[in-house]
């Protein structure tokens, strides 16, 4: 009995498995055919040993040469082994934080036993280590193989390699934490031939990756306790003998393959109808967490369907949400196609936002990475910029537009403000035309690419409209998914839409490190019988007055403003100034004072610097710095007596 | 057995008969605080004053324009550090300096007049420097030991296997860290009651006699200290909620409320310190007597009356 049941699996397992690799239907996604050109295709046999985080598998890689050309050399990436102490990872990590100190619990490594080529035999001693960034000989995330002959173009090529992972303990993104394991970036994954050459970066610390759409047909065989989630959608899984299980799963117009393990993963699923079909949401939450599913589960389904209505659809038939362990945080907030890591903790408190902005991030990259595959070594801010702008959108829509980062014990601030404020740290170090690695440092790198493309967008707004740059992402979305497409192809997308040339704006705030600030360098109003001696006395609304107004652009960046001046007999001035000279100045004679002057009196260029300096009101009003000092003068006070308990 | 309400309830009499101690402490406290912060009060202003964007930090807590401002190179509030962290300093050596003054005040049945008043705190001034000094080494250990703990309850909010497990280990780290200062801090005030009371001039001597007495009524006077030490923290808790929920002249009244608090039972707890020891001083009632000289009176008849404490 016992036989034939497992017989029975057996068999209905390689029906489903079978039917899935032949391509005959679509099971990932919600479309009768293939979204992309599908250049590679994966075929993963992975056996975890939870015991000692790591883990056997046999690869078997067809890649089609659609390069236009034959191809005898293919590079590989094999980024687990950054996380060693010499690797170019590391060397930026230790550059840019003084304070980190190798551990060899971060150690991890992917091993190449043996890569044969159909046809070709076994090529296992031609494996080169290459380092095309930095020559650094000790960094082992790229290797490249020479084949004894070319692959022509349009004929495929296939690749069996047998290869062993071990897992470190979580420093970024992937690795273990007690029995948690997110299994990412595992697996020897090819390169891409893009712009006529192989693109192929070492792991970079600032960097993400890069890589060709396909299919991937996985399977895993962990403990039996393990709860899983994957990439793709789960076709079958059974019982082996020896207290594992088998999961298979099929990944299809996707880029990359990630999955999880953990035995105290609590599930919860739903179904959000999305109009290409019906989405399944994977929540995988910690047993301390369970309260925060509802949570989760409301901020995916919302961004679903704003992504949905705004940009374009979400094709896949699933979307998995994983919820790191306490001590894996560095794991969170990551995203890979059609599952994604989040990040809470037992106290996070509903005003605190930032399960949402995370969960719609992580979620917003399936669009901005996961569709829109740009290259994020060289152009980072394709998907993390456009994404922190679309959070910024579907945030503030969801949240309120002041609350949408956080509201908690009278205080707020918005997503809008926390990306502005990032990029005021770094405005004029880095532009944002940069490959990710060569930022000056880290900080920089998340200032300008998420702050500065967020500001860049919102003030972008300003020029073409909110309507028509939304319409303009959807475009961008559409006509570029599948595909990977440059920075170029963005820009022309907006200009294309919105039927202007803003190749001004664009070489100053894309490929430029300009600094957007203006100022008001002089408003008074002054009497016109300033020099007859006696003054008549004064009288409102009859005595005239020489209003002068100095508009000072203080940046190098030159951008149209808008100038709103107020009298005292309640008339309001709207100016446009092109900004193109340093200063323009403004004279009326009235019979009225002036009251303000504001520059954008919309608050509409988040890129302007500094919002102090944007307005000057005639009647000064000191509650602010008052406000500001007795709070500064109540924490000396504080202070004070902390240390007097000294005495 | 003693009873530590009427401690309580005597040391509390003694502040508020001589309130202008309080009053004066926190004068002193506000002046130099504001003084400090008279430079940036114009530099903020300069910022401020005349602009638009700064009503959104009168209106709510808006912390995007809180960053914002604290960013604003026109404003460098690090430049301030220096001037506030003086007023910080100047007020320590105030404190230290009127420390005899006030226990003398405290000790005595009369109001001492200011001339008593500064002489008992220049007699003491250099007896409460060396104490201080000796206290500094006593909390030494205490805090390496304390940010060790916090250092190990930070592995450990990453590393346990229970998510909150980290957290309640940084918590009893910092209950345990904050008791033993606390502790440091009664056996020094006990010093320098003892000093003040009995004109000790051996410090040495005085800190281990202190020990002695303080650790062998622990419970006693720990409760004493505790349970106005939980009435000041429970003052700036309600104040700060408070606060939250005000604004304006409001909201910064409520906050120097609540310092005025801290200074008030901080002085209780001197008070009911002073009380506590003469308590356990036999000494034959006699009639008040107006000296000059830094000692101290025999505590109230009602009081005195008092048994004394167990272990006496």
């Amino acid at each position: 009995m016992r036989w034939r049941l497992l017989g029975a699996a057996v068999s209905l397992w390689f029906g489903l498995a079978g039917m899935a690799s032949s391509g005959a239907a679509s099971v990932a996604t919600n479309s009768d055919k293939p979204l992309s050109e599908r250049v590679v295709a994966y075929s993963i046999d992975a056996r975890l040993d939870a015991r000692h985080k790591s883990l056997d598998a046999t690869e078997t890689l067809i890649y089609r040469n659609l390069t236009g050309q034959p191809q005898d050399t293919f590079p590989f990436h094999l980024y687990l082994n950054a996380f060693q102490p010499k690797s170019t990872f590391m060397r930026e990590e230790r550059r840019d934080r003084d304070s980190f100190e190798w551990e060899e619990k971060y150690r991890a490594s992917a091993e190449v036993k043996s890569l044969l080529v159909h046809g070709m035999g076994d090529l296992t001693s031609q494996i080169r280590f290459i380092s095309p960034d930095d020559g650094n000989p000790d960094d082992r995330t790229v290797f490249q193989v020479k084949l004894p002959k070319p692959v022509k173009q349009g004929d495929s090529v296939e690749f069996k390699i047998t290869f062993h992972d071990q897992f470190g303990e979580v420093f970024a993104r992937t690795g273990y934490k007690r029995d948690f394991i997110m299994g990412a970036q595992w697996f020897p994954k090819v390169c891409v031939w893009w712009q006529g050459a192989w693109n192929c970066h070492q792991f970079h610390n600032t960097t993400e990756f890069f890589a060709d759409f396909g299919t991937f047909d996985v399977r895993l065989t962990v403990p039996q306790n393990e709860v899983v989630g994957a990439s793709g959608v789960e076709l079958a899984a059974q019982n082996n003998p020896n207290g594992t299980k088998t999961i298979a799963y099929r990944g299809e117009d996707i880029h990359d393959f990630a999955w999880t393990a953990e035995p105290e993963f609590r599930v919860f699923t739903d179904t959000f109808q999305g109009s290409m079909g019906p989405v399944t949401m994977r929540l995988l939450m910690q047993p301390g967490h369970v309260k925060q599913a509802d949570r989760h589960m409301t901020i995916l389904r919302q961004s679903l369907d704003h992504f949905d209505r705004w940009y374009g659809p979400y094709p896949y038939k699933q979307i998995t949400l994983v919820d790191p362990p306490h001590g894996a945080l560095r794991a969170g907030g990551m995203e890979y196609p059609t599952l994604f890591t989040a990040g809470t903790a037992w106290w996070m408190a509903k005003g605190l936002h930032f399960v949402e902005i995370v969960s719609e991030h992580e979620f917003g990259h399936q669009y901005w990475y996961g569709m829109v595959a740009t290259n994020e070594f060289e152009d980072a801010w394709l998907d993390e910029g456009i994404n922190s702008y679309t959070e910024c959108k579907i945030l503030d829509d969801i949240l309120g537009k002041n609350t949408s980062a956080f509201e908690l014990w009278s205080m707020h601030e918005s997503d809008d403000a926390q990306q502005r404020n990032g990029y005021r740290d770094s405005a004029d170090l880095d532009p944002m035309a940069r490959f990710a690695y060569q930022y000056m440092n880290r900080s920089s790198y998340g200032d300008i690419t998420y702050g500065k493309t967020a500001t860049v967008l919102l003030t972008l707004e300003k020029v073409i409209g909110v309507q028509t740059l939304q319409r303009s992402l959807r475009t961008y979305f559409m006509r570029y998914r599948f595909t990977h497409p440059t920075k170029e192809d963005f820009l022309k997308t907006i200009e294309e839409v919105s039927g202007q040339n803003l190749r001004w704006f664009f070489d100053q705030a894309v490929y430029g490190t300009a600094i957007l600030d203006y100022d008001i360098a002089k408003a008074s109003s002054d009497r016109l019988d300033w020099f007859e001696k006696p003054r008549a006395p004064k009288k409102k609304g009859q005595t005239l007055y020489r209003t002068t107004v100095i508009v000072h652009r203080k940046g190098d960046f030159i951008f149209p403003v808008d100038v709103l001046m107020k009298f005292d007999d309640g008339e309001n001035l709207r100016q446009h100034w092109d900004g193109h000279d340093r200063w323009t100045r403004y004279t009326y004679d009235k019979k009225a004072k002036l009251v303000s002057v504001e520059i954008d009196p919309d608050t509409a260029i988040s890129l302007d610097r500094n919002y102090f300096n944007n307005s000057y009101v005639v009647q000064g009003d000191a509650s602010a710095s008052q406000n500001l000092t007795h709070y500064w003068a109540v924490a000396v006070q504080f202070l004070s007596q902390l240390a007097a308990w000294l005495t | 057995m003693i009873n530590h309400s009427s401690i309580l309830a005597e040391g509390a009499r003694r502040v508020w008969r001589r309130q202008r101690i309080v009053w004066w402490i926190f004068a002193v406290n506000l002046i130099l605080a504001f003084a400090s912060a008279m430079t940036l009060v114009h530099a903020i202003g300069d910022v401020t004053d005349h602009s638009l964007a700064a009503r959104r930090l009168v209106s709510g807590f808006d912390w995007g324009m809180y960053s914002e401002l604290l960013t604003t190179p026109d404003v460098n509030f690090e430049s301030h550090i220096p001037g506030s962290g003086s007023a910080v300093l100047v007020f320590f050596i105030f404190m230290l300096f009127m420390t005899g003054g006030i226990l003398a005040s405290y000790g005595n049945e009369y109001a001492l007049s200011t001339r008593e008043f500064f002489a008992n705190c220049g007699a003491f001034f250099w007896r409460s420097v060396r104490l201080s000094f000796f206290m500094a080494i006593a909390l030494t250990p205490i805090v390496i030991g304390g940010r060790a703990l916090l250092q190990q309850a930070g592995k450990a909010i990453n590393d346990a296997a229970g998510e909150k497990t980290g957290y309640w280990f940084a918590l009893l780290a910092i209950l345990l860290t904050l008791f033993l200062m606390m502790a440091v801090r009664l056996w020094f005030d006990i010093s320098q009651v003892r000093a003040v009371v009995e004109d000790e001039s051996a410090m040495a001597r005085s800190c281990l006699q202190a020990f002695k007495v303080t650790f062998s009524n622990f419970g006693s006077l720990f409760w004493i200290y505790f349970r106005i030490s939980l009435l000041a923290w429970l003052a700036l808790a309600v104040g700060l909620w408070l606060w939250i929920r005000l604004s304006g002249g409001f909201a910064i009244v409520m906050l120097e409320v609540v310092l005025l608090c801290w200074v008030g039972t901080r002085m209780w707890q001197r008070a009911s310190e002073v009380a506590w020891y003469q308590s356990r001083l036999i000494i034959p009632h006699s009639a008040p007597e107006r000296v000059l000289s830094p000692a101290l009176e025999p505590l109230p008849a009602p009081l005195a009356a008092e048994s004394l404490p167990p272990d006496e």
